[in-house]
């Protein structure tokens, strides 16, 4: 029943939220849900997430409206409950135009998410994969900034496309289910698939997540969609919306298709890696702030998606804690950088400078974030990228290498901005902005807190991680199977 | 059998109340004739009765057709009220034309025989040629008018020579007869046979516009008066699967090996087609026209899959197809009134800012003809690939995915302007009663895609 609760609450306090008038009313409502979603998610994880709860109710769409959790399901809860409160908070700041609407689009959204991370059944996770899409759609649409309306369009034309071919792999693989008609992922496990089906099948499968994650040829949707978003769309896309990727490609990657994904190890981790230098070396070319993030989290989620493929010990549990620590920190360097946005009135490195001396509390949060970003000992990013970084040497030195690049072009790259962001000589433009005031430090100070909390004492998370990458390896086993056959 | 019967005195008497020169008993008559013909339609489930020596069988299929093609006549109807209320004559020739073509649409559904299957499409058919050029005064509805004629006559040649052919080969026109006499070449026909089936299903698929026959769609689409475009769309393509599946289902399938090839062929033009001409539309009727030829090799895919529950899902498909096209047309008549008889896709624009709950019924629409979750069109595309690729049409299958990605680009891009700012917004006035039944599509759009909704036929 607490599944329910936790899937249903945001989307029907959103309904709700349509009906009211008054902004902070609807704002206070908004928020007081997503709390209540985290209290609820805490609970959960407290108690022993063992347990399947599954309600039979074949008029649901022709399907099984079988809702469950396991450890990787129960990381993307928690993440997706923790910022979504930080990210309808950042929403008390600026007046927007119909905020009822857009507390129900984020709201919406945060459904659809739990909605993605519960289903126990392909069928029901596509149709709220797909339902993600569409409240982000118009939160883009009508929030964003300058060219929102091509770049929206795109946006969304290049993540359904993924998305039909991962319905096709889907319906592909109910017909392997024959007699029993069926799209649970637990009958999809048992499949045992031909090999030569499984290579094929993988890109049909992976295409989806590829493009939501997104890795190296299939970016080229992020920057630009990353760029105009508006800050609470951004902040979705980029704090939650690509660990969809992450979640769909380990469900269902690696039970289904354990030999496709041994098959394809080495080019998509190959991929990854190209995706990390690519990104990182563009990153340090751009002048725009959001753009440089935007390619800087291309580079994290692509050493997060070469840890995934390294199908280790080290790099799973590295890849899962970095999920929450990558979500965290992305959320508070975007809220960060909208903040220097609204108080400027300009993205352009080249017009700031002199930050700090005009607003140096601005300036020390700023440095707290970044530093977790480009994963300083101390920070959770290194807890998580020093894991995932083990992980890739046990598979190989050299990809160990190159994925390492991520911290040291990040470090270059970041700590750069930043020079030209805060310091410097007194700007005469930027002299007289206000520096961060009390709804600035509501949302940051957590973040950040979060951010050294995890970097300093790893271990209740990663006690609560022991038991995902267990679970997580119970869904290895077939390809731990393989490959062990292909070593001996 | 009653309900066509009864179906046919309603248009006479609609006809003649034309003469009591008052248009609002008109929609209220006529409606009343087809929830009766519903009910005697209901009545008569599972009965599987025969007439004219077998020529009809009204069986479950047939009944599930009709009662779907009454529906959304009754629904167009009701959206008829407002839409001839400007029209100072002749409004009661035009609900008449349409039950006419209706009752055409019912022997389509039933027939047994070619004989009955020709009469059913000319029935439906000439109503048509008439209702295309509903606007005298108008140069576009004439020449609609008159392009659906001339094409249509050339088809319907092409369809008779076809019944001609296969009569001279086999001797008779009864469908299972014709099955059986198929049946015994073993799938290498006599070259007369062969030519008289592939001239049967041109002329089929001339009145499902499948492509290549497709290229009077567009033009009659765009220039007939849109409630009886709406009316082509929807209930005309319905009548006109229904056909295409009962003649392949009763009597020629399994397909001829060259025939079937064709049919594959006709459906992946049709995708290709319909969604390459549809990118490039700025013409929001002529849009919805091409989009209508890529819902059509949806069905033919539906249809070439040959399962048992390929006529369901057909009936599914059309169904929603119908349902959402509808009150799209509706909107886009109000749009078009409120920018002073425009049909660009712009006059959308500003339509979120005056009214946005018809912005939000309209993106359900559009969601469900791109084939989105939650809705109904998404069920509908589903169903349709379960039957394709569980019968092992994969390429075929991956080609219709990747087409109906290419539809969202268009649909979308209609939703883009229905959220965008307008620089002189008119006001859009609408009715109740369409208000109404716009928000009663859009809930039903979404229900029935919440919830299964399967009729045994």
């Amino acid at each position: 029943m607490i599944l329910i609760i936790i899937l249903l609450l945001p989307v029907i306090t959103g309904l709700f939220l349509l009906l009211l008038r008054n902004p902070a009313t609807v704002r206070f409502i908004a928020l007081g849900s997503a709390l209540v979603n985290l209290i609820l998610t805490l609970g959960l994880i407290s108690t022993v997430p063992s347990t399947t709860y599954t309600i039979d109710s074949t008029h649901f769409m022709g399907t099984q409206f079988t809702l469950g959790y396991d450890g990787i399901s129960l990381i993307m809860l928690l993440l997706t409950n923790l910022l979504f409160p930080f990210i309808i908070l950042s929403g008390f700041t600026r007046a927007h135009i119909k905020i009822p609407v857009l507390n129900f689009l984020i709201l919406f959204t945060q459904s659809s998410l739990i909605g993605v991370f519960l289903a126990q059944n392909a069928f029901l996770f596509y149709i709220f994969w797909e339902l993600t899409l569409i409240p982000v759609y118009f939160i883009l649409l009508l929030w964003g900034g300058e060219n929102r309306r091509a770049v929206t369009l795109k946006f969304f034309i290049y993540t359904l496309t993924g998305s039909l071919f991962l319905l096709f792999g889907i319906i592909y693989l109910y017909t392997w289910t024959g007699s029993l008609h069926t799209t649970d992922f637990s009958a999809f496990n048992q499949l045992h698939l031909p090999a030569d089906t499984q290579t094929w099948l993988f890109w049909i499968l992976f295409i989806a997540f590829a493009i939501k994650l997104p890795i190296f040829p299939f970016h080229t949707w992020q920057p630009s969609t990353y760029t105009m978003a508006s800050k609470q769309g951004v902040m979705i896309l980029a704090g939650v919306m690509t660990k969809m990727g992450i979640y769909g490609a380990l469900r269902f990657l690696f039970p289904i298709v354990p030999q496709g994904v041994l098959f394809w190890q080495n080019t998509v981790i190959t991929m990854c890696l190209i995706g990390v230098v690519y990104a990182s070396v563009i990153a340090f070319r751009q002048t725009n702030i959001k753009r440089l993030i935007a390619f800087s989290s291309m580079a994290h989620i692509s050493l997060m998606a070469a840890a995934m493929f390294a199908l280790n010990y080290y790099s799973l549990q590295g890849l899962l804690f970095q999920v929450i620590s990558h979500g965290v920190t992305i959320v508070a360097l975007f809220y960060l950088v909208h903040l220097i946005q609204e108080r400027t009135g300009t993205l352009e490195l080249p017009q700031m400078g002199g930050l700090k001396l005009a607003a140096p509390n601005m300036a020390i949060l700023l440095l707290m974030v970044v530093l977790g970003s480009i994963a300083l000992p101390l920070t959770s990013g290194f807890v998580g990228e020093f894991l995932i970084i083990t992980g890739l040497a046990k598979q190989s030195i050299w990809i160990a290498v190159f994925g390492g690049l991520t911290m040291i072009l990040g470090a270059i790259y970041m700590l750069y901005a930043y020079q030209r962001i805060m310091l410097g000589d007194e700007n005469p433009a930027l002299s007289k902005i206000k520096d961060v005031q009390v709804i600035d430090y509501l949302i940051l100070i957590p973040l950040i807190a979060i951010i050294f909390i995890l970097g300093v004492y790893p271990q209740p998370i990663l006690n609560l991680l022991e038991e995902s990458v267990n679970s997580m390896q119970k869904l290895l086993i077939p390809a731990n199977e393989v490959v062990t056959l292909f070593l001996r | 059998m009653s309900a066509i019967i009864l179906l046919t005195v309603f248009g006479i008497i609609v006809l003649y109340l034309g003469f009591a020169e008052n248009k609002t008993i008109l929609a209220p008559v006529a409606i009343t004739g087809l929830v009766i013909s519903m009910v005697l339609s209901i009545k008569d489930w599972g009965l599987g009765s025969k007439y004219f020596h077998d020529m009809m069988i009204i069986d479950n299929f047939s009944i599930a057709f009709n009662v779907s093609m009454l529906i959304i006549t009754i629904l167009i109807f009701l959206f008829g009220i407002n839409y001839y209320k400007r029209m100072e004559h002749h409004v009661a020739e035009q609900y008449a034309l349409m039950i006419f073509a209706l009752t055409g649409a019912f022997l389509m559904t039933s027939f047994s025989n070619l004989i009955m299957l020709f009469l059913g499409i000319e029935i439906l058919s000439i109503p048509l040629y008439i209702l295309a050029g509903g606007k005298k005064s108008s140069f576009r509805s004439n020449e609609a008018s008159f392009k659906y004629f001339l094409l249509g006559s050339f088809a319907t040649a092409f369809f008779l020579f076809g019944i001609a052919l296969v009569y001279g080969a086999s001797a008779t026109f009864y469908l299972p007869e014709i099955k059986n006499y198929i049946a015994q070449f073993n799938g290498h026909l006599p070259p007369m046979l062969m030519v008289g089936l592939l001239f049967i299903l041109i002329g089929v698929a001339f009145k499902v516009a499948v492509a290549p026959f497709h290229f009077w769609s567009p033009d009659v689409y765009e220039g007939s008066p849109t409630l009886v475009t709406a009316f082509m769309a929807t209930v005309v393509k319905t009548a006109g699967f229904a056909a295409f599946y009962r003649l392949l289902g009763m009597g020629l399938l399994p397909l001829p090996g060259p025939l079937e090839k064709t049919l594959w062929v006709m459906t992946m033009l049709s995708l290709l087609v319909g969604n390459l001409a549809a990118l490039n539309q700025t013409n929001f009727k002529r849009l919805l026209a091409y989009s209508a030829i890529v819902h059509t090799g949806f069905m033919m895919l539906a249809m070439l899959s040959q399962h048992d529950s390929s006529a369901s899902v057909l009936l599914y498909y059309t169904f929603v197809y119908s349902l959402a096209t509808v009150p799209l047309f509706i909107i886009f008549i109000h749009m078009k009134r409120a920018s002073n008889g425009l049909e660009e896709l712009s006059i959308f624009r500003g339509l979120y800012k005056q009214k946005p709950w018809m912005a939000v019924f309209m993106t359900i629409l559009l969601m469900s003809l791109a084939g989105l979750p939650p809705t109904a069109g998404f069920l509908a595309k589903y169903r349709v690939f379960i039957l394709s690729i569980s019968r092992g049409y994969l390429a075929i299958s991956i080609f219709a995915i990747i087409m109906a990605i290419i539809g969202i680009y268009y649909y979308f891009y209609v939703l883009r302007e229905a959220f965008s700012e307008s620089n002189d917004p008119n006001p859009i006035e609408i009715t109740k009663l369409n208000a109404a039944l716009i928000i009663v599509c859009g809930v039903a759009v979404l229900l029935l895609g919440l919830f299964v909704w399967t009729v045994p036929i």
